[in-house]
């Protein structure tokens, strides 16, 4: 009997001591608490934030309403001179140049002498005249200088108009007309200047796949020299749409776009559909109604607090 | 055993030398032995870092992280490859087993990236390995500060990578210093692409010339005048202005300079990581990583020199200040367990005096303190084990232990040389009194080292935690063994002296103490041996007491060491940019800096160079220095003031923030282990498959009974622009790929085009669009591509440019992509869950094919332990069986000492429930020693027990005058092992909290140990009793 009794002693010892490292090897119970609540966080999908927070992270607010949706392209391209405004002034006979009134820059009226060149064969002087208004841009002669008839003496340019050609990608054809506003800018230290689409080329270069447009610009100061490359910003559309929010308003939650809404209480994701778009405002055609409260900036951190229960310990790698 | 204690008396100045040699070999370890704070429980890991600027988890995975993975398979002594593919960051962590030599294993690693680098494309990053250090590894943090407010970030920075950087690298131990906060100067070729089209000029050709306008050749020597000139070509450029008049092309004779196309400025690297201060700033910061195996204390005492030098060399205004430093740690760690020891040892020596009553035997059990301690120095220097907290707390606890051999024994010498008469040398008596008690002290220290056999086999981090202290205790026990065999009878023999009035009884000799306690105990003592059933009720009784107790203890792993610094770990949205990263942690710093006791706030957000720290820039640690205790008013002690921040930090909208410490979250972060019980991980291919699949089995497992906190880890989150060639697109124009994904790198992404030099500092040059044309995926759709006849082409013409959201990171375990389901479970046992789960997933969910679920975590090791445990522990048990029985040649005195072990661990439970604490690994190991101290102690008496029966007096009469005569060696051995602990039992500072359960446990178990050895054995003794007539024949 005595034995048996040791052996039971015995036995408990494996026990105990087996139970004991079961049991200290178990998880400890309050973290479990701490779990739990944050799971109960996450069931109810509303943010609850104080003005004071709302400052402090810079998250701005704003009335869903309607506004002017203007989209628009950017395309390449550069000034030329409109062909219809250039002028090759040949010497009518060869000969010798006898006088040069005229030099490149300088400004020249219709029929205004440029240069007297002496006929080779008649041996009598005759006058160039220039003819349009415009600036001298070209020059190929020179005092004494035999020419020939075969070759321009002079090219006089009128830049008081000049064409921007901008270069049409396959994917602007669809949004680019004629007649659409383009605001043409050749980088920041020039002015910008306003113009219409007035031609589109009807086939497309075989080499480069584009086409071009063409706007005729005003250059009465003379700023838009040929040559120069310029940006082209084409407003295709421009429409006044019944919502309209700023892009910073969007946020990407659950792989939908939401926007959050100010509710009674407290800030809730509202999926939405989007409409069309440009660089800073979207179109909302779904999922907000007009008048009601927005957060227009700073989303992203109500986003966060939603996240937050998934955000878990320990696997931040 | 006789011959050997004849042979050291004989040999007195022979094992005085010895003795003497020990000390001294133990005092020389000592100084050897390097200084840690806690144990190092970092496991054998290489790490193979590669950094891959711009690439996202797909890409790294497949065209880094693979190949790594692939060379790595095999390796001699490899326990597992596990892998996380981020954003531009690839690691792989290569687990060995444990034990493994570090070096060794790097030496393989490194040997095997060679293949891996081949296999890994151009300009995909080159695959490194991480320091040479562990989780412990990072001993002192610092950051720069500018008084004068005249350095940019960029110049703090490059200060620190090469300035600060190399002077503390040469500072022995010091493996790295990682660089973090600021900008890494970069010269910036900003190029517009407007002018690029102007001029017709490719970002390529631009990249080029950059180079070809760049460099120094030799061109070996010419001789003159029998003279050697070397030839040498200088064309590096020097300065911005040098690259600026780059010639890119000419056209007619008009060059056209770099500086045409763009502007060229200095400027910041990418960064994945930030430093930032007190809310308003940013600073530069310093990590610095400790080598494999050095000093932590000497290696930071020489930082800390090296520090003050470096301060001298800075420009003026600017200066280094450590914000974290393990030093303190350690040095409190180490001070923790000293004090105790000191007290421990302090304790002792009052206890010896008092019931010794006399000076002279006091001394020789004293001397059996250092002896034990500094025998365990030499054997700590031979197995390697640094001085740490655990380590010393080994030695703490066994203070009281030591001694006990040697009481026995010189407490025996003493009664004989009481008993002894004036003729005989002293000599005979000392070998007579030797020779008796040689026996039971061999098997009862030999029983407290068997009994700490458990610990040796226990795995991971609680076996690195705990085998420190295995080691000591064991060793100082078999140091405290040798004293008492060998050294306690030869110092008896020289230092004590026969009583000067021998002829007085023992009795009367015995201090007052002694005689009081028993006057007390005899009457006791002898009403329970004629009333032997009471004396087992109060066994049982106690028993019962414990058995009630016990399942309402707590339970918890091992308690978290306080490293005394506070740290916060913040984690925010996983897609959150940088810049929104620093704006939320300041105003999380500008809250917690409000905090009165606060003095500064450094936050390491992301990470700087890699190498310590992998972190994304999601997640953010912040450092809350304190003002000295005396400016504290709101809070008193440090758990208070971690209250108040969490009130200030714990809710703010979309920061989850938890409290950490340094060495903890690096030694986590090592392990990668799972926290929860659970660990359900579904192998798989496919992304979106693997995290479909993973909902679904995380759902069916929520369904199963007793399932709690079920989560599947995020992976995905990251927003991408994905940019996807149009084949049929770039056909019509005879582009390729490569042209379309070469723009798009180095226009959006840049690219470097070379380095310039100053001096020995070398910065990149990164060419790079404008921000204005590559910032939005409006400007990117723009980027020009240029055909091979010379059109250009817009990107949305040849791609589909799209925005999804994409893996966060890819994690891969043994070469597979994986991802964990976590779950607890709750209410009822873990093995039944899993069984129950395993089933629930095949029935309701059908894996694709190549896909399998396995089931780990925390319920893994346990069950690992158990089944470990449940080998070693009837092993020892048995041992410890078969050392008592060949102790006693009695099964019935075996089982009577045996009987200790049950109301022992009653008084440990009691102990722990009235301090309300947890049954924890380190309260086990208390119970461990509790078990040999019982059994020593019973061993003690019966053995004497067993003596008078044998002398022939009766079983009655014998176990009262056993009893009474034990008194003394058997209050001694139980109070000198109680008191040594009590300072830990009381200690308060770092560290206290892992050993206090420890010594709950011994001094509670104790209690009850000594009632039952003082009460219960004597009165039950009858029934276990020897058989005298069984013996005589």
């Amino acid at each position: 009997m005595k034995r048996t009794q040791a052996n039971a002693i015995a036995l408990f010892n494996i026990f105990l001591m087996a139970l004991f490292f079961i049991s200290c090897e178990s998880k400890p119970a309050h973290e479990e608490g701490e779990k739990t609540e944050h799971e109960g966080e996450r069931r109810s999908e509303i943010v609850q934030l104080s003005k004071q927070e709302l400052d402090e992270f810079g998250i701005e607010l704003a009335n869903a309403g309607p506004g002017k949706l203007k989209i628009h392209v950017s395309l390449p391209g550069e000034i030329i001179i409109p062909p219809d405004n250039l002028a090759h002034i040949h010497p009518r006979f060869p000969g010798m140049v006898k006088k040069v009134f005229k030099h490149i820059g300088d400004f020249v009226k219709k029929g205004e002498t440029l240069a007297i060149i002496e006929g080779n064969e008649s041996l009598t002087e005759y006058k160039v005249n220039s003819l349009i208004d415009g600036i001298i841009v070209e020059k190929h002669l020179s005092l004494g200088e035999v020419v020939d008839n075969s070759e321009h003496g002079f090219v006089v340019a009128d830049l008081s108009n000049v064409w921007a050609m901008l270069t049409l990608y396959q994917k602007d054809l669809p949004s680019v007309e004629i007649g659409q506003k383009v605001t043409i800018s050749a980088g920041l230290e020039l002015p910008k200047s306003e113009g219409i689409i007035a031609y589109i080329s009807p086939i497309i270069d075989e080499t480069t796949r584009t086409a071009e447009a063409r706007i005729v610009l005003k250059n009465t100061l003379g700023h838009w020299k040929p040559g120069l490359f310029v940006t082209g910003e084409i407003i295709t559309s421009d429409v006044e749409v019944a919502l309209l929010v700023p892009k910073t308003a969007l946020e990407i939650f659950e792989n939908q776009n939401v926007v959050f809404v100010q509710s009674k209480e407290g800030f809730v994701p509202r999926a939405v559909q989007i409409g069309r778009r440009n660089e800073v405002s979207v179109e909302v055609i779904g999922g907000l109604n007009p008048g009601e409260t927005y957060v227009s900036k700073g989303g992203f951190t109500l986003k966060a607090e939603l996240q937050k229960s998934e955000l878990g310990e320990g696997h931040g790698h | 055993m006789k011959t050997i204690i004849d042979f050291s008396l004989k040999n007195r100045l022979l094992l005085v030398v010895l003795g003497v040699l020990v000390l001294a070999g133990g005092f020389y370890s000592y100084r050897q032995l390097p200084i840690d704070a806690f144990p190092d429980v970092s496991p054998a890991l290489v790490q193979v870092f590669t950094v891959t600027e711009g690439l996202a988890p797909e890409e790294i995975e497949k065209y880094v992280t693979f190949p790594v993975e692939v060379a790595m398979n095999g390796l001699p002594n490899l326990d597992h490859i596990r892998s996380v593919s981020n954003f531009g960051l690839s690691v792989v962590n290569i687990y060995f087993e444990d034990e493994t030599d570090i070096y060794f294993s790097r030496q393989l690693v490194n040997e095997r990236l060679q293949e891996a680098r081949e296999q890994i494309p151009e300009g995909f990053g080159d695959p490194q390995m991480g320091p040479i250090s562990t989780g412990m590894g990072l001993i002192l943090f610092y950051y720069l500060r500018d008084e004068t407010g005249d350095y940019t970030l960029t110049e703090l920075r490059t200060i620190q990578d090469w300035l600060i950087k190399y002077q503390l690298q040469t500072v022995p131990g010091v493996t790295e210093v990682l660089g973090i906060g600021g900008w890494e100067k970069q010269f910036q070729v900003i190029v517009n692409p407007d002018a690029l089209l102007r001029y017709d000029v490719t970002l390529a050709d631009l990249i080029e010339k950059i180079h070809a306008n760049n460099l120094n050749v030799g061109a070996q020597f010419i001789e003159k005048n029998a003279e050697e000139f070397i030839v040498r070509s200088v064309g590096l450029a020097q300065s911005i202005t040098d690259i600026e008049n780059i010639v890119i092309k000419a056209d007619d004779g008009t060059p056209i300079f770099l500086r045409q196309l763009a502007s060229i400025e200095i400027g910041g690297a990418v960064r994945r990581g930030v430093q930032t201060m007190d809310g308003v700033k940013e600073v530069v910061s310093g990590q610095v990583v400790k080598l494999y195996g050095s000093n932590s204390s000497t290696v930071i005492g020489q930082v800390e020199q090296k520090l003050v030098e470096i301060n001298k060399s800075l420009p003026p205004g600017i200066k280094l200040i450590p914000y974290y430093q393990q030093k303190s740690l350690v040095e409190a760690a180490v001070s923790t367990v000293t004090i105790a020891l000191v007290q421990g040892i302090f304790l002792v020596m009052l206890i010896l005096l008092v019931f010794m009553g006399s000076v002279r035997p006091s001394l020789v059990v004293a001397l059996s303190i250092p002896f034990s301690i500094l025998f365990a120095m030499i054997g700590m220097y031979y197995f390697g084990i640094s001085v740490n907290l655990m380590s010393f707390g080994g030695l703490a606890i066994a203070i009281g232990m030591m001694v006990d051999g040697t009481i026995v024994m010189v407490e025996n010498i003493d009664r004989l040389l009481r008993e002894s008469n004036g003729d005989q040398p002293r000599i005979y008596a000392v070998a007579r009194a030797s020779k008796e008690v040689a026996r039971p002290i061999l098997f009862a220290i030999s029983i407290i080292i068997v009994v700490f056999l458990p610990l040796f086999t226990l795995q991971g981090v609680e076996g690195k935690t705990f085998k420190p202290l295995a080691y000591t205790v064991s060793l100082a026990m078999l140091g405290s063994l040798v004293f008492a065999l060998f050294l306690a009878p030869v110092f008896s023999q020289m230092i004590m002296r026969r009583p000067i009035s021998a002829e007085n009884s023992a009795e009367n000799n015995e201090n007052f103490l002694l005689r009081f306690l028993q006057k007390i105990y005899r009457p006791v003592v002898t009403f329970l041996v004629r009333k032997r059933i009471l004396a087992v009720a109060l066994a049982l009784a106690l028993f019962v007491i414990g058995a009630l107790i016990y399942p309402r203890l707590g339970s918890e792993f091992t308690p978290t060491l306080q490293e005394g610094t506070i740290v916060m770990r913040l984690t925010l949205a996983p897609s959150i940019s940088l810049n929104q990263s620093i704006k939320t942690t300041q105003i999380v710093e500008r809250r917690i800096k409000k905090i009165q006791e606060v003095n500064t706030v450094v936050t390491r957000i992301g990470r700087g160079e890699v190498g310590a720290h992998t972190d994304p820039i999601n997640s953010a640690e912040m450092y809350i220095l304190l003002k000295d205790k005396s400016e504290w008013r709101e809070a008193e002690t440090q758990a208070d003031l971690e209250d108040l921040i969490r009130d200030e930090a714990g809710n703010i909208p979309g920061v989850l923030a938890n409290f950490t410490q340094p060495i903890q979250m690096t030694v986590d972060e090592l392990l990668e282990g799972v926290r929860a019980e659970l660990a359900i991980k579904l192998f798989g291919d496919d992304l979106e498959t693997l995290k479909k699949t993973a909902d679904e089995v995380a759902r069916v497992i929520q369904g199963v009974p007793g399932a709690a906190d079920v989560q599947p880890d995020q992976v995905s989150g990251t927003p991408q622009l994905l940019i996807k060639v149009d084949r049929q697109a770039i056909a019509r124009y005879g582009i390729n790929v490569q042209d379309v994904q070469q723009t798009v790198r180095a226009s959006v992404g840049g690219e470097t085009a070379g380095q310039l030099f100053e001096g020995v500092r070398r910065f990149d040059i990164l060419v790079r669009f404008d921000e204005n044309y590559r910032n939005t995926p409006e400007a990117i759709s723009q980027i020009l591509i240029e055909a091979p006849n010379g059109a250009k082409v817009p990107l949305s013409q040849l791609t589909r440019i799209s925005e999804i959201v994409g893996p966060r990171q890819i994690t891969r375990e043994n070469s597979q992509r994986f991802i964990t389901i976590q779950c607890n479970v709750t209410g009822r046992d873990i093995v039944s869950f899993v069984e129950e789960g395993q089933k629930a997933i095949d029935e309701k969910i059908s894996l694709p094919a190549g896909y399998y679920v396995t089931w780990g975590g925390q319920f893994r090791l346990q069950q690992e332990a158990n089944k470990r445990l449940a080998v070693v522990v009837p092993i020892t048990l048995l041992i410890i069986f078969l050392l008592l029985y060949s102790s006693f040649n009695s099964m019935k005195n075996t089982f009577l000492i045996l009987l200790n072990i049950p109301l022992a661990l009653v008084g440990g439970v009691v102990g722990l429930w009235l301090t309300g604490q947890n049954l924890s690994v380190p309260s086990s190991i208390g119970f461990i020693a509790l078990f040999g101290i019982a059994l020593e102690n019973g061993m003690v008496l019966v053995t004497y027990l067993n003596q008078l029966l044998r002398d022939g007096v009766d079983v009655d009469k014998a176990s009262i005058k056993g009893a009474l005569l034990r008194l003394r060696p058997v209050l001694m051995t139980a109070m000198t092992t109680a008191l040594g602990l009590i300072p830990l039992l009381l200690a308060a500072g770092v560290g206290s909290e892992v050993q206090r359960p420890l010594a709950t446990v011994v001094v509670g178990g104790l209690v009850t140990s000594t009632i039952l050895t003082l009460l219960v054995i004597p009165a039950i003794y009858k029934w276990f009793a020897i058989d005298i007539k069984d013996e005589e024949m």
